[in-house]
């Protein structure tokens, strides 16, 4: 009890007014808000569309970009921790005290919400082929959960890497498979393109996360390539929404 | 002819109502969705449910009417369809 109390004195010492008003951190909040917005522009803009058709690619189509919304919220949080408590890397945060409350549940959500952000993407597109099997979604969130608690638990950057660069091949292969079965269609080249940068820049963004020092260089590409990306959507979305 | 999807048998659905002005009894209704009967059951008591159609009770028999909902359906689909095809739904 009485380390948990000098730590939160520590932390509570730190200056924080200088960290808050940092120009990355200022970055951070701005890219994180960009995001925010244009996902629950594109979760609220086909919501008519939606409860007019009850289509399900709508419908996980919508929840990808409320899941986007709820991640990077969740991300934000993560990086107002990291600023707050002055630590290089999430799992760093005050791991007696703070850390299974404000650290490890924080993570864990991001990481489900974001992986099941991906899962539903893919699943929008692929909800035809895959809808005589109903369990699959469960599947997914079950492998979103497993996923999160994998890097949790391990506290092994290169395992954080491997995670994701599993689930960032597994979103290719079936993009790929998707693409080549309507090659005749040259008009959607475009959107799989979109979809595998997205894919990319996410998987690229959780890393940032977990490994701070990993992108510190090309930070700033991959805010704006993102926030790109992410207009690119909703671009597409309103000229379609209206 | 290909297999209408389930939107495209709603749009005709409400159309044949819309092209009859706004109301039509249910049988001739049936004849004209070019569906099976049972099939067209599912479809009558679902679009009953979501609201786009609401039967009326006249001196000479039933009559299916669109609600708003119904018009709002017919302004709105090929907006649906372009954005289904647009992110290939």
């Amino acid at each position: 009890m009485p380390q948990q109390l000098s730590c939160l004195a520590n932390n509570a010492a730190k200056p924080f007014a200088k960290h808050f008003m940092n120009l990355g951190f200022g970055t951070e909040i701005i890219y994180s808000f960009v995001i925010i917005l244009a996902s629950l522009m594109i979760y609220f803009g086909t919501k008519e569309l939606y409860e007019l058709s009850s289509h399900k690619g709508i419908k996980y189509f919508r929840l990808a970009f409320l899941f986007f919304a709820i991640a990077y919220f969740f991300r934000s949080f993560i990086k107002f921790a990291l600023v707050y408590f002055n630590t290089g890397a999430i799992l760093d945060i005050c791991p007696r005290t703070m850390g299974p409350l404000a650290g490890h549940l924080t993570l864990f959500i991001f990481m489900y919400f974001s992986t099941m952000a991906i899962f539903y993407l893919l699943y929008s597109v692929m909800w035809k082929k895959w809808n005589s099997n109903t369990n699959r979604l469960y599947l997914f969130h079950l492998l979103a959960l497993a996923l999160s608690t994998i890097i949790l638990l391990s506290r092994n950057p290169l395992v954080h890497f491997l995670v994701n660069l599993v689930l960032l091949i597994f979103v290719i292969l079936v993009v790929y498979i998707a693409h080549n079965e309507k090659k005749s269609k040259l008009k959607h080249n475009n959107l799989y393109t979109i979809y595998i940068l997205l894919f990319i820049f996410w998987i690229i963004n959780i890393l940032n996360i977990l490994i701070p020092k990993f992108f510190q260089t090309s930070k700033l590409f991959i805010y704006l390539a993102s926030i790109g990306i992410f207009l690119t959507i909703l671009y597409k979305v309103l000229k379609k929404t209206g | 002819m290909a297999k209408r999807n389930k939107l495209e048998i709603i749009k005709d659905i409400l159309e044949i109502v819309k092209d009859n002005n706004h109301s039509i009894k249910p049988t001739p209704l049936l004849r004209k969705s070019n569906i099976s009967s049972s099939r067209f059951k599912e479809y009558f008591k679902e679009l009953k449910n979501k609201e786009f159609i609401k039967v009326i009770q006249k001196p000479d028999g039933k009559f299916v009417a669109l609600t708003e909902k119904g018009f709002k359906f017919l302004e709105k689909y090929q907006t649906i369809i372009n954005f289904i095809d647009e992110f290939e739904l």
